[in-house]
């Protein structure tokens, strides 16, 4: 079940493992990095996981324990809430997007079923790590918060409105 | 983070089990688990300054090399300063080592006699006379026996010391990157749990040190200060010996106090009460350690019962000597967090049915 398959220990370029530009570059690409300076995103980039989801693969379910954000690189997910206050709308998230915010903050369980709708390419941040984080380097975790907050805010702005297509940032 | 709650009692058998077994393959590479241990406790003890300097706005790989550099001139500068000290007093020392055991002797036939005087049984045994004669041969016997084995011990457990300083900078400057690999190679279905486990493995181990740090400080300055109030000589050096000594359960308590009792019996052979005294304080420095201290160190952080506790030590001992005393609550602590994460991957069906879909959805688009 463990497996480590042969092709992965060839992606793990252990020692010395530098990141690219490129991979800064999708970094910075994301909204609630978008604010961090270079040598932000390359302390940031440590903490990160990169996760890649086949298509109908589930990323989490509804119920299970959250322990920490999806960021959408490339892909796309969907929700698929029992909620009655999220039934009928369409929950889409595209690159730069955030799932999962909420577990960031309080660890509770997931409040929606999320499922890759194509092959996706994700970046984890687990909920020690970005605590950690926040202690660390406060400038990070300053704006990263801020960001995540404006998400936050938007997407309870729209929930208040009855909007059908809520994730957006 | 959330704690998991408690293991079921076949979760706790099997924990208790494997933690034994550990002991017992562990017992046989003491090289390696030695350096092993005082690299983690350094690590975890100089981590937070790696930190600050991080926070102050140093890379976290320049800040790795500062601290592991800062560690190693300390270190130096102690082994070379405890070098030359050895040199420079080693006849004192020898001289002195002489008369702390003379000390020792004395004061164990002054208590012998006292008691042959008390229960007449003790006289018709010739207590005394036999103490004498056993301790005689055993000093005998020491010296010419079981010195040199300890010396020769001690330099096969040199060259593993060396390991220490790799140890340490390669987990100041690769853990997280090492976390980080091996978590890719969880697949996605586990993943959290997987990033869950290091997170509690990881504030389990530095709970645990900063508590035996935190421990060994109360206890230096409660044996310390007792010291000072009965008048022995350097009472802070004897203390934190004693203490650092306790760092080996109940063993080390037992030889910390006999140190500090024929140091009193030889800095005041005339007044027994003094070294009577030293023994009264190391009982209720050990009753304070067992009642206050440890529980509110080590055992809240590794959130072991203290029943629990007492049984891993008896286990550890049966089954790895000293070493298993060591290491039996670490071990116990870490393999514990690790069977609750698997006992809960394999109690959730939902997890691995999950698991076995994806797999299936790789090994279709695999094929086409």
């Amino acid at each position: 079940m463990w497996a480590i398959t042969l092709k992965k220990l060839d992606e793990m370029k252990f020692f010395g493992a530098d990141i690219n530009a490129q991979k800064i570059e999708v970094l910075k690409s994301i909204p609630i990095f978008h604010e961090l300076t270079h040598k932000e995103i390359l302390d940031v980039e440590e903490l990160l996981h990169e996760r890649i989801y086949e298509k109908d693969e589930i990323i989490f379910e509804e119920g299970d324990p959250g322990h920490g954000i999806f960021i959408v690189v490339s892909g796309k997910l969907r929700a698929d809430p029992n909620h009655k206050l999220l039934k009928n709308t369409v929950l889409d998230f595209g690159p730069g997007e955030l799932v999962g915010e909420l577990s960031l903050f309080d660890e509770a369980p997931r409040t929606a079923k999320v499922v890759a709708i194509e092959r996706t390419v994700t970046v984890a941040l687990f909920q020690a790590e970005f605590s950690s984080l926040l202690l660390k380097n406060k400038s990070i975790g300053t704006k990263v918060l801020v960001e995540i907050a404006r998400t936050l805010s938007c997407r309870a702005r729209q929930l208040l409105l009855q909007e059908r297509h809520v994730p957006s940032l | 983070m959330k704690p998991f709650p408690h293991p079921g009692a076949i979760t706790l058998l099997v924990v208790i089990l494997i933690t034994c077994a550990l002991l017992f393959l562990l017992q046989k590479m003491t090289w390696f688990v030695v350096p092993v241990l005082l690299a983690l406790m350094l690590y975890y003890c100089v981590r937070p300054v790696m930190r600050a300097l991080v926070d102050l706005g140093m890379r976290h790989k320049t800040a790795a090399k500062l601290v592991w550099l800062l560690l190693q001139i300390v270190t130096a500068t102690s082994l070379l300063a405890v070098g030359l000290l050895t040199v420079a007093k080693a006849g004192t020392w020898q001289s002195d080592l002489g008369r702390y055991v003379a000390a020792g002797q004395a004061l164990l036939l002054k208590t012998a006699g006292a008691l042959e005087r008390v229960v007449p049984i003790f006289q018709s045994m010739n207590l005394a006379t036999q103490i004498d004669q056993n301790v005689h041969q055993l000093t005998n016997q020491f010296a010419e026996e079981k010195l040199l084995p300890i010396f020769l011990q001690s330099l096969r457990w040199l060259p593993s010391l060396l390991l220490v300083p790799y140890f340490i900078y390669f987990m100041l400057n690769d853990s997280d990157r090492l976390k980080k690999y091996i978590v890719k190679s969880v697949p996605n279905a586990f993943f959290e749990k997987a990033l869950l486990l290091f997170a509690r493995l990881d504030t389990s181990l530095q709970n645990y040190f900063q508590g035996l740090l935190l421990l060994t400080l109360l206890d230096t300055t409660c044996l310390g200060l007792g010291l000072v109030v009965l008048g022995i000589h350097n009472p802070i050096w004897l203390g934190l010996a004693a203490a650092v000594l306790a760092w080996i359960p109940y063993v080390g308590s037992v030889i910390g106090c006999i140190l500090v009792v024929l140091i009193a019996a030889t800095d005041f052979p005339e007044k027994t009460w003094t070294p009577c005294l030293c023994l009264a304080l190391f009982l209720g420095v050990r009753a304070l350690d067992d009642f206050v201290f440890l529980p509110l160190t080590i055992g809240r952080k590794l959130r072991v019962h203290p029943l629990l506790s007492v049984l891993m030590l008896f286990l550890g001992a049966t089954v790895a000597g000293t070493t298993g005393l060591m290491l039996a609550l670490p071990l116990f602590g870490i393999v514990s967090v690790i069977g609750e994460t698997i006992s809960h991957v394999v109690t959730d069906r939902k997890l691995r049915a999950r698991y076995r879909a994806a797999r299936q959805l790789v090994l279709s688009h695999e094929s086409v």
